[in-house]
């Protein structure tokens, strides 16, 4: 199980969402070569470590959220609206702690 | 006497009539140009079909003119006026009113709006809307939903979007709109899932011996 805050609606089971992937800094199309253009479009780091990655929060506020996460105890530091650097707007409203289990939220 | 209408040959007096998603066996009656079963339950948990009632999808800047008309934030409710205006996303609301008001409604809100861009959708026939009533509703809910649904995390007028049964849903804690003092939800959810979402509940609902029920449509409000 993964629970992501999200920064609008608050803590949910990661099944809400959709894992964009990795977030990596987008070159300027004016200036950067295909090889810049390959390394951005094709490339991870996928370290066994922290990371920072974009998910897409489907079946709530429809954002795309930026959270940190690593990548080995599925840790979640910090999740942030995409483009912002301070917290977002939720507060309490929180998932229960069996939001994981593998048919919470469903019988389908 | 029968008149062309395009391909189709109708009676002159023909009106149309709108049928809802969800089926709730019973007679059936037409009311406000709706045909819905005139089913009415007792039982200690309801879950009655609410599609009848006009359904608006409004977006906006989160903090444009219209935010600031409406009132209402993201994660929240507040009825006025007989319709209920619920924050079902950042930028995005849902308005629920009586049946047969969704354009007026529309045109309100684009009233409200001063000017700014914004769009405000008729979307009654293209969702479906249900409400759980009852003393277990947040019990038989919490079966189908992860979302904490406590008093302390989701009081009356709580609003979210979630996944309920597995299906995105807009739940919103609506205790007033019932009029019965029970705890009620209203859950939205696109039309074409309607009838899934509705048995589900009733599934979920079995052992709280919930009752389905028809529309209460002459209520006027949501």
């Amino acid at each position: 199980m993964i629970r992501i805050p999200c920064p609008h609606c608050s803590a949910r089971n990661s099944a809400e969402f959709r894992h964009v992937g990795e977030a990596a800094p987008r070159p300027d199309p004016s200036t950067a070569t295909p090889e810049q253009w390959r390394v951005y479009l094709y490339e991870r780091s996928n370290p066994a470590g922290w990371t920072t990655e974009t998910w897409f929060h489907t079946m709530g506020c429809r954002r795309f959220i930026s959270v940190e996460r690593h990548t080995v105890t599925n840790e979640i530091r910090s999740a942030r609206p995409v483009g912002s650097t301070g917290p977002g707007p939720a507060e309490a409203l929180s998932a229960r702690g069996d939001a994981g289990s593998p048919d919470a939220g469903g019988q389908a | 006497m029968w008149t062309r209408k395009g391909c189709v040959c109708v009676p002159e007096t023909w009106t149309p009539v709108a049928r809802s998603a969800i089926t709730v066996p019973g007679p059936r009656s037409v009311v406000d140009g709706w045909e819905v079963s005139t089913r009415r339950s007792s039982a200690a948990l309801r879950l009655s079909d609410a599609s009848p009632l006009a359904k608006v999808s409004v977006r906006a800047d989160p903090d444009g003119a219209l935010a600031h008309a409406l009132g209402v934030r993201f994660r929240s409710s507040h009825r006025r006026d007989g319709i209920l205006v619920v924050g079902s996303g950042p930028g995005e609301w849902l308005l629920v009113g009586g049946v047969g008001a969704a354009h007026q409604i529309a045109e309100q809100v684009r009233g409200l709006a001063a000017g700014d861009f914004v769009t405000a959708i008729d979307v009654t026939h293209g969702r479906a809307l249900m409400r759980l009533t009852g003393r277990d509703a947040s019990r038989a809910l919490s079966k189908v939903c992860a979302v904490d649904l406590s008093d302390a995390v989701t009081p009356e007028g709580a609003a979210f979007r979630t996944s309920v049964a597995k299906l995105t849903t807009d739940v919103v804690r609506d205790d007033a709109g019932a009029g019965t003092g029970e705890p009620s939800y209203l859950l939205h959810c696109e039309r074409s899932s309607g009838q899934y979402l509705f048995e589900c509940l009733l599934d979920a609902g079995m052992e709280f011996g919930v009752e389905p029920s028809g529309p209460t449509v002459d209520g006027g409000g949501a």
